[in-house]
């Protein structure tokens, strides 16, 4: 049970959570604190002092992002003195910042903007001061305006909080500027991007670089998302203006460790319009593919179909809907009987997995610990989770990482324990025994030449025992040895390179007639590729098809090919490595006369003489609500689960890369990696 | 424990500041002494009251004891800087600096009002006076000439047992007014004039 406090706010009664701070309660009253500085979920720093309010029983003013709430305490936000400080603040901020909201990209959204207009401040009382910094626009991303920066420090912190670090303050006082190390253009920094940064400037200072005269906030139409290109999934918000994407930024709640989208995400977008997208279907006329219509392309593709029919195999990726993934199966299983389906997902993952991994909130977890995984935001391995776990540690969170070499996570993390992750796994085992944790007996049984127990082992397994809600992310190959600990304590969760790869194996494919490496390997007179799969030569085939959004080196080779709207064109859910399902809403038409998954696959079967059923929120729902059922497991990797996440993840990623602005990036970094 | 050291170290600066602030008479010179000093010493710059406010001081100081653009205003902005900074300072330092400025206009407003006309009693701001070389005292020594660094005296020194020399001037672009020829002047002849202000 939450504690909650009663407070008065304005007069407003509420009751809020114990433990959190005025600014945090005033909203949740409806009431809004002014602030520049505060961000949410991190703590108040109190540089602005717009959130100066007065408490009861207080003779001075306090600062709300920094004052927790007490029961009954009596709170005014709106006071003449606190009301005099602000518009001072203000007035003084305007006197140094470019009075240009007509023109100004961020008007509409910007905070000094808006509390100018609160206190009736058409201009600055004070002398005006012009600054003249230089503009950073070297690159393709982040442009850095420093004549905007109002100081309020959030990209420093925010920057700092995931573990980047790239900016932060040089100067004193009103000269004081936010730089790079040594003043150097983001390029020539150790900056990913990601555009953090971007999203907590109040202000015109830190922008896309693309956006001048691309439309204002109140011009977009607003969809929020699911970024699908890689196992982080995480939520995003796009904004659409006259058909086309303009910006995407991170749609998590505020407060959450999980706000956070890296360079792909926000700003692969540019491939969707790129030359390579493929448009209209294409079959392959006298060795050489051209445009077909898809009434052609479907009497084709169901041809095909009926005369291969057992002989058929779908290979599908696992980067889909859950929609597409549940019509994918209701194809194979009503229409072409087959049950040569799989997915990319055995090269990395089993089924026992998916139905064991847990359900998780990493933002309510005191300690992670990190099995196997190589997280990293630098070379963009499920470069949000490596985010959403720094910033835990930095609010305060323990980690623990094993793992057979040093992570980046190992330099924040308070233990690593290197070196074969099995026996550290057994160890703890061992040692949370001998201090007295119940063991399953089972567990017990698989425990065996248990090595050394060092003093990190029994520190570990106190944090362990300490912590009220202890996380456990694990790579697939490991899930079994280290559900032995979750059994324990702590909730356990296996981490994903492909984004709904929980997703589409619940709704039923599954791999368990045939892995990936099998199918690709033996001989069908037809293969049929759904969606982005890193295959780069033909497998032995009679036809091959392919059903992917971009012309690739498998597509290059296919005898027909159908065009799939991406992700950011299709409506539906998928199931994220945690558990929760998510929900994709369609952003923009998509291109040219590219279709869904599953409308291609509902044509396909309507010409072969099935109407497939629609699939429901409720089945989804129903498959997605798994109990997980942990159990005591053999200490050992699992077979054939080993995969290079960072190689896999670029793989899945390369028609992304290769067709947008990350392609500067890679080329950057290229360059970087040669110095 | 370093820090706490540094701490009081600092602490210790502002009184420093305030002290060594004393040593100018003119209250607009020890106003604008204490915050060149504190925004480049004590101040830690880490909340907008403060470090913005300080800013702006500095301009209208610099304003008013240079008396361009100068308007009766200032002094009322100067005040509501100091109480804003009294009000909204994160810590003592902003605050005290907050209290220096409102207790320092208060006590000499008379002084600061002169300078909004132009006029300096003290003699110590620059840019209101002007000094000047009685030629009925001056003797043509030669020591202001010497010790003058802006070489802002026009005059050849004189010989002995030699006449027709002219008694000395001063360039008053170039002069700074720092003083030193005045002290050197046996005869008393530099004279500190308080320019007239153009309206008053």
């Amino acid at each position: 049970m939450e504690e909650v406090v009663k407070i008065n706010i304005d007069g407003k009664e509420v009751e809020v959570p114990a433990g959190i701070n005025l600014i945090d309660a005033a909203e949740i009253a409806g009431i809004h604190i002014p602030n520049l500085c505060y961000m949410k979920g991190m703590k108040g720093v109190g540089a602005c002092r717009l959130c100066l309010v007065e408490v009861e029983g207080l003779k001075a003013p306090v600062i709300a992002c920094n004052t927790k709430v007490r029961d009954n305490m009596i709170v005014k936000t709106k006071t003449e003195r606190v009301q005099e400080v602000r518009k001072f603040v203000i007035d003084l901020l305007l006197s140094m910042h470019p009075l240009d909201c007509m023109t100004c990209t961020k008007s509409g959204i910007c905070n000094l903007q808006k509390y100018a207009y609160e206190f009736e401040l058409k201009e600055s009382s004070f002398t005006r001061k012009k600054f003249g910094y230089p503009v950073d626009a070297a690159n393709p991303f982040i442009k850095r305006d420093p004549d905007y920066c109002i100081l309020c420090g959030r990209c420093v912190r925010v920057c700092k909080e995931q573990g980047t670090n790239v900016l932060d303050f040089m100067g004193r006082g009103i000269e004081s500027k936010v730089v790079t190390a040594n003043d150097r253009p983001l390029q020539e920094s150790e900056c990913t991007f990601c555009g953090s940064c971007v999203d907590a400037c109040p202000v015109n200072a830190l922008l896309e670089a693309d956006r001048w005269r691309k439309g204002r906030e109140w011009e977009y139409e607003k969809y929020n998302s699911v970024c699908m290109l890689c196992g982080c999934a995480c939520e995003i918000k796009v904004s659409v203006r006259e058909g086309d994407i303009q910006k995407i930024n991170s749609g998590a709640k505020d407060g959450s460790v999980e706000k956070y989208l890296c360079a792909y995400g926000r700003f692969g977008f540019d491939s969707l319009r790129a030359e390579s997208r493929l448009s209209t279907p294409l079959k392959r006329v006298n060795g050489e593919l051209k445009e077909t219509t898809w009434e052609d392309a479907i009497n084709i593709v169901s041809t095909k179909l009926k005369e291969a029919g057992k002989n058929t195999c779908i290979i599908s990726s696992a980067s889909i809907t859950n929609e597409d993934a549940i019509t994918l199966k209701r194809f194979a299983t009503e229409v072409l009987k087959t049950q040569n389906i799989g997915s990319t997902i055995s090269l990395y993952s089993d089924p026992k997995v998916f139905k064991n991994s847990g359900k998780a909130d990493i933002n309510s977890s005191d300690l992670i610990i990190v099995i196997g995984l190589n997280l990293s935001q630098w070379d963009r391995v499920l470069p949000a989770i490596d985010a959403a776990v720094r910033k835990r540690v930095n609010r305060g969170a323990k980690l623990i990482v094993i793992n057979e070499a040093e992570t980046g996570l190992s330099t924040v993390a308070s233990i690593n324990l290197r070196g074969n992750e099995i026996e550290s796994i057994k160890a703890i085992i061992t040692a949370l025994k001998q201090s007295g944790a119940e063991i399953d007996k089972q567990t017990e049984e698989y425990l065996s030449d248990v090595r050394e127990i060092t003093e990190e082992i029994t520190k570990s397994a106190g944090m362990i025992l300490n912590a009220k809600s202890p996380l456990i992310l694990v790579s697939p190959e490991l899930f079994n040895a280290a559900s032995n600990l979750a059994l324990i304590k702590g909730d356990i969760i296996a981490v994903y390179p492909e984004s709904n790869a929980r997703g589409v194996a619940l709704m039923g494919i599954e791999t368990e007639s045939k892995s990936y490496a099998e199918m690709t390997d033996s001989k069908y007179s037809l293969l049929y590729i759904a969606g982005n799969v890193p295959l780069q030569n033909r497998p032995d085939t009679d036809f091959l098809i392919v059903q992917n959004s971009y012309m690739n080196d498998i597509a290059k080779n296919a005898d027909i090919v159908l065009p799939v709207a991406e992700y950011l064109e299709t409506s539906g859910t998928i199931i994220d490595y945690a558990g929760r399902i998510k929900h994709l809403n369609r952003a923009i038409d998509s291109h040219g006369k590219s279709k869904s998954h599953r409308e291609i696959f509902r044509e396909i079967a309507k010409k072969m003489g099935t109407t497939l059923k629609m699939p429901v929120e409720s089945e989804i729902k129903k498959a997605a609500d798994v109990k997980a059922k942990i159990s005591a497991m053999p200490f050992e990797k699992t077979k054939n689960l080993h995969f290079e996440p960072d190689k896999f993840i670029e793989t899945l990623n390369l028609t992304v890369i290769n067709n947008s602005r990350l392609i500067w990036l890679k080329e950057a970094f290229e360059v970087k990696a040669e110095k | 424990m370093e820090e706490v050291k540094r701490l009081e170290e600092k602490e210790k600066k502002l009184d420093d500041i305030r002290r060594e602030s004393e040593n100018k008479k003119c209250p607009v010179q020890r106003l604008l002494y204490y915050i060149d000093e504190f925004i480049s010493g004590p101040m830690c710059s880490k909340c907008f009251p403060c470090s913005l406010g300080t800013a702006e001081a500095r301009i209208r100081l610099r304003r008013i004891s240079k008396h361009t653009e100068t308007d009766i205003k200032d002094i009322e902005v100067l005040e509501r800087i100091g109480a804003m900074m009294i009000e909204g300072s994160f810590c003592k330092k902003g605050k005290d600096t907050g209290k220096f400025i409102i207790d320092l206009i208060n006590s000499s407003k008379e002084e600061f009002q002169n300078h909004i006309y132009g006029i300096c009693s003290s003699t110590e701001c620059i840019a209101l006076i002007e000094y000047i070389i009685d030629p009925e005292l001056c003797t043509m020594c030669g020591k202001c000439l010497e010790v003058c660094k802006e070489k802002a005296i026009l005059g050849e020194k004189k010989k002995p047992f030699q006449t027709g020399y002219l008694p000395f001037e001063i360039r008053k672009k170039r002069c700074t007014r720092c003083g030193e020829c005045i002290k050197v002047c046996p005869e008393g002849a530099i004279k500190i004039n308080i320019l007239k202000p153009e309206f008053a």
